[in-house]
C-alpha cells in the first residue's frame, strides 16, 4: 500500500522523501489535487499536523510531519539500505549533515530569499546582509568538506546527500547566481553531480542556475 | 573511555547530549578549560568542525557536530533504549518533534532573543514576525501536549530531551509567565521535564525570565562569556558583527591607502565646512550657505542628490527615520571624505526620503558603493551647478528649509559633523517642537538600564544615535 505524501508538486521538501523512496524502493505517492492554503487547513489535515504545514506523510500507523523526519522514516522502511550508513559513526555523520543542511544552508537561503519573495517577514537589508554572510560561512565549511569527499558521508549517496541536495537545489535555482557559487567550487561540483543522478534528476528536472537575481527586487512582490 | 564534548558550560545545546547520556548510561564529559572564541578556532578544532561552532563530540571514530545529531548518536550508543522509540512510527515521531523543536521553537526564540542581545541588528517589525511565528508553533505544541504527557509514547524520548532544552532556554531568557500562560500544556510539560532527575542533574535550577531583555546595542566586542556560551548553531545565530571581524581573520591587514587620498590636493577643507555648518546658529543662509559656496571646490569635490527608490514603503515614521539612521551609520566609513544631509519629507505617510551629499572627488567613491549596500536603494544624480534651481535646492537641503518643495519636513539628519574635536555620527537636528522623539531615552546613555516599553526608545537604543551624553545635552539645548 502506497504511503501518501501531502504536498504541492515542486516542493523541495517533498522531494527529500520522494527521492529517498526511489532509493529504497518504497512506494510514496503525492496526494492528488492538493491546494496550498486550503487542503492544509482542513480539520482532518490539522489532526495530522497541528501546525498546518507541508509536507505531511500519511502512513497506516499515523502521520509524520517535518520533511527531514519524513525522509528518515521512508529511508528506514527498508532495512539495511545504504542511505542510513553502515556504522554508528556514519549514522552520526549523516545526522550531522542533515541538521547542518537545515540550520546552516536552508535557514540562511530562506532568510535571504523569502523576504524578497514577499513572505517570511519584511525585507530588511541589514538582516539580508547577515543572512548572506552566514550563508557564505556555511557554504565555505561545506566546500572545505567536499574538497576531500565526493559524498557527504562514506562513498555513496546517503540520506544526508538527498537532504542537502534538495536544500542546495532550491538556493541554486532561485537566488544563488553563478558568480555567487563560483566561490564554492566543490559545492557546485557536488550539487551538479547529485542533480544528474537518475533518481534525483527524475524528481527535480533540469534546472539552470539562477541568472537574474536582480529580478527578485522586493518591490516587485509588494 | 569517556566521550569528550567540546563546549562551554551552561550551553543548552550541550545539555541535549549530556542528558541523553544520563539516560543511556554513556559517559560523556565536557572538555576542560574551554574558551569560547579561542578553543573553537584552533586548526585542530576546525578539523573536527570546519564551521567552528559548538558543541562538537569527539569520539574514537571521529568527531560529530550539530547538537541534535550528537544527541542522536549518544542515544544510540546503547542498543534498545527507550529514548529512540520502540517502533518505526515512534522513531519517525521522535524525529518529527526533534526537527520541530529546531525549526519552530529554537529558530523563533533565537530570532526574538539574539537581536536583543546585540548579536544581530534589532528590527522591530522582524521581531514581531518572530513572536507571531513562535506563538503559532507553541500553539501547535500546546494542542499536542493537551492530550499527551510526553511528545511520543508514554515515557521520555530523545524528542523530549531536545524539546526541553530548547524550551528551557526560551523560558529562562525571554519567555515570561504572561507570555507562556497562553500555552498551559507547554508550561506543564516544561516544568515536569526539567524536574526529572536526569534533567535536573544537568540543567540545575530553572528560573523563568521575569522580563524580556532590553535591546542591547550591537556589542562592540562580544567576548562576554555568558552570551557567547548560549550562542548555538541556531539558524539565527549572528554571523558576528563587522566589529568582531579582526578575531576571525588570520592577521590584521595593513589599512590600504584610500584612493581619495591620492587625488590632487583641494583648496576646500571638509572639516572647515563642517565646523562652519555646526557653529552657525543664526543667519544661517548669510553665513553658512555663503561660506559653503566660498569654500566649495568643484574640481576637488562633487555634490549629489539622492532619492530613495522605495518611498511607498515608508509608511511608519519612526521606521523610516530608523532606516535613514542606519544608512548614516553605515556611511561612517567615509566620514573623512563626505558630508551629507538626509531629509524625511511629508506630514503623512508615505514619507519621502531625499538627500544631499558632498563627496571628495568627482564620483561617488567606489569604496562607498561597494561597502554601503544602502547606496543602491537610492537614485543618485550629480548636481549641475550651472542650473540655478539645482543650486538653490542644495541650499535648501543644507539649511533644512521648510516647507521643502512644498511639504513639511518630518526629520533632517546630518551626516557626521565634527564638533569641538568629537565625532558625532547621525547628529540629529531638531527643526521644531513638532518632533515627537524628544527626549532621548535613557538607554542611549546607559544601555544597562532597562528601557521603558516605548517602541521609539527600542529603535533608537538599537544604535541610531551615538550614545554620548554630550550629544544629549546638545540636543536638549537646541
Amino acid at each position: 500500500m502506497a504511503l501518501v505524501l501531502h504536498s504541492g508538486s515542486g516542493n523541495k521538501n517533498a522531494f527529500k522523501a520522494l527521492i529517498a523512496a526511489e532509493y529504497t524502493g518504497v512506494k510514496v505517492e503525492l496526494v492528488k489535487n492538493f491546494e496550498m492554503g486550503v487542503s492544509n487547513k482542513t480539520p482532518e489535515f490539522l489532526k495530522m499536523n497541528p501546525l498546518g504545514k507541508i509536507p505531511v506523510l500519511e502512513t497506516p500507523d499515523g502521520a509524520v510531519f517535518e520533511s527531514n523526519a519524513i525522509a528518515r522514516y521512508v529511508a528506514r522502511l527498508k532495512d539495511n539500505n545504504s542511505l542510513c550508513g553502515s556504522s554508528l559513526i556514519e549514522y552520526g555523520h549523516i545526522e550531522q549533515w542533515i541538521d547542518f543542511s537545515a540550520t546552516e544552508v536552508d535557514a540562511n537561503i530562506a532568510r535571504w530569499l523569502y523576504p524578497r519573495l514577499g513572505f517570511g517577514g519584511p525585507h530588511v537589508p541589514v538582516l539580508e546582509e547577515f543572512a548572506i554572510t552566514s550563508l557564505k560561512r556555511s557554504l565555505g565549511a561545506l566546500n572545505t568538506h567536499l574538497a576531500a569527499n565526493t559524498y557527504l558521508v562514506g562513498h555513496s549517496v546517503t540520506l544526508a546527500d538527498i537532504v542537502m541536495t534538495c536544500n542546495l537545489y532550491l538556493g541554486f535555482v532561485r537566488i544563488l547566481t553563478k558568480s555567487f557559487t563560483s566561490e564554492f567550487p566543490h559545492v557546485e561540483r557536488y550539487l551538479w553531480t547529485m542533480a544528474q543522478k537518475e533518481r534525483v534528476n527524475a524528481m527535480i528536472e533540469d534546472q539552470e542556475p539562477f541568472e537574474g537575481e536582480e529580478l527578485l527586487d522586493a518591490k516587485c512582490f509588494k | 573511555m569517556a566521550l569528550v564534548l567540546h563546549s562551554g558550560s551552561g550551553n543548552k545545546n550541550a545539555f541535549k547530549a549530556l542528558i541523553a547520556a544520563e539516560y543511556t548510561g554513556v559517559k560523556v564529559e565536557l572538555t576542560k578549560n574551554f574558551e569560547m572564541g579561542v578553543s573553537n578556532k584552533t586548526p585542530e578544532f576546525l578539523k573536527m568542525n570546519p564551521l567552528g561552532k559548538i558543541p562538537v563530540l569527539e569520539t574514537p571514530d571521529g568527531a560529530v557536530f550539530e547538537s541534535n545529531a550528537i544527541a542522536r548518536y549518544v542515544a544510540r550508543l546503547k542498543d534498545n533504549n527507550s529514548l529512540c522509540g520502540s517502533s518505526l512510527i515512534e522513531y519517525a515521531h521522535i524525529e518529527q518533534w526533534i526537527d520541530f523543536s529546531a525549526t519552530e521553537v529554537d529558530a523563533n526564540i533565537g530570532r526574538w532573543l539574539y537581536p536583543r542581545l546585540g548579536f544581530v541588528p534589532h528590527v522591530p517589525v522582524h521581531e514581531e514576525h518572530a513572536i507571531a511565528s513562535l506563538k503559532r508553533s507553541l500553539g501547535a505544541l500546546n494542542t499536542h501536549l493537551a492530550s499527551n504527557t510526553y511528545l511520543v509514547g508514554h515515557s521520555v524520548t530523545l524528542a523530549d530531551i531536545v524539546m526541553t532544552c530548547n524550551l528551557y532556554f526560551g523560558f529562562v531568557r525571554i519567555l515570561t509567565k504572561s507570555f507562556t500562560s497562553e500555552f498551559p500544556h507547554v508550561e506543564r510539560y516544561l516544568w515536569t521535564m526539567v524536574n526529572q532527575p536526569n534533567f535536573k542533574k544537568v540543567i540545575g535550577e530553572v528560573k523563568q525570565a521575569e522580563s524580556v531583555p532590553p535591546v542591547q546595542k550591537k556589542a562592540a566586542a562580544p567576548k562576554e562569556p555568558k552570551a557567547k556560551e548560549v550562542k548555538k548553531e541556531a539558524p539565527k545565530e549572528a554571523p558576528k558583527p563587522k566589529v568582531e571581524a579582526p578575531e576571525e581573520e588570520e592577521a590584521p591587514k595593513p589599512k590600504p591607502k584610500n584612493a581619495l587620498d591620492l587625488l590632487p590636493p583641494s583648496k576646500m577643507i571638509l572639516d572647515e565646512w563642517k565646523r562652519l555648518y555646526s557653529n552657525t546658529k543664526t543667519n544661517f543662509r548669510e553665513i553658512a550657505i555663503k561660506g559653503f559656496w566660498d569654500m566649495y571646490d568643484p574640481e576637488g569635490y562633487s555634490l549629489w542628490f539622492c532619492n530613495y527608490k522605495y518611498n511607498d514603503e515608508n509608511t511608519v515614521s519612526f521606521v523610516t527615520m530608523n532606516k535613514v539612521g542606519g544608512f548614516l551609520q553605515r556611511m561612517d566609513l567615509c566620514r573623512k571624505y563626505a558630508f551629507g544631509k538626509m531629509l524625511v519629507i511629508g506630514s503623512t505617510p508615505p514619507f519621502k526620503v531625499k538627500g544631499l551629499w558632498l563627496f571628495r572627488g568627482q564620483d561617488i567613491p567606489k569604496f562607498v558603493m561597494d561597502e554601503v549596500y544602502d547606496m543602491e536603494l537610492y537614485e543618485w544624480t550629480k548636481v549641475d551647478l550651472s542650473d540655478e534651481a539645482q543650486k538653490e535646492r542644495v541650499n535648501a537641503m543644507i539649511e533644512d528649509q521648510e516647507p521643502f518643495e512644498g511639504e513639511e519636513l518630518l526629520d533632517a539628519k546630518c551626516f557626521n559633523v565634527r564638533m569641538s574635536g568629537k565625532c558625532h555620527a547621525n547628529d540629529l537636528h531638531t527643526i521644531g517642537p513638532r518632533f515627537s522623539f524628544h527626549p532621548l531615552p535613557r538607554a542611549a546613555i546607559n544601555p544597562q538600564l532597562p528601557t521603558p516599553a516605548n517602541p521609539l526608545s527600542d529603535l533608537y537604543s538599537a544604535g541610531v544615535f551615538a550614545a554620548a551624553a554630550d550629544l544629549v545635552s546638545r540636543l536638549l539645548s537646541i
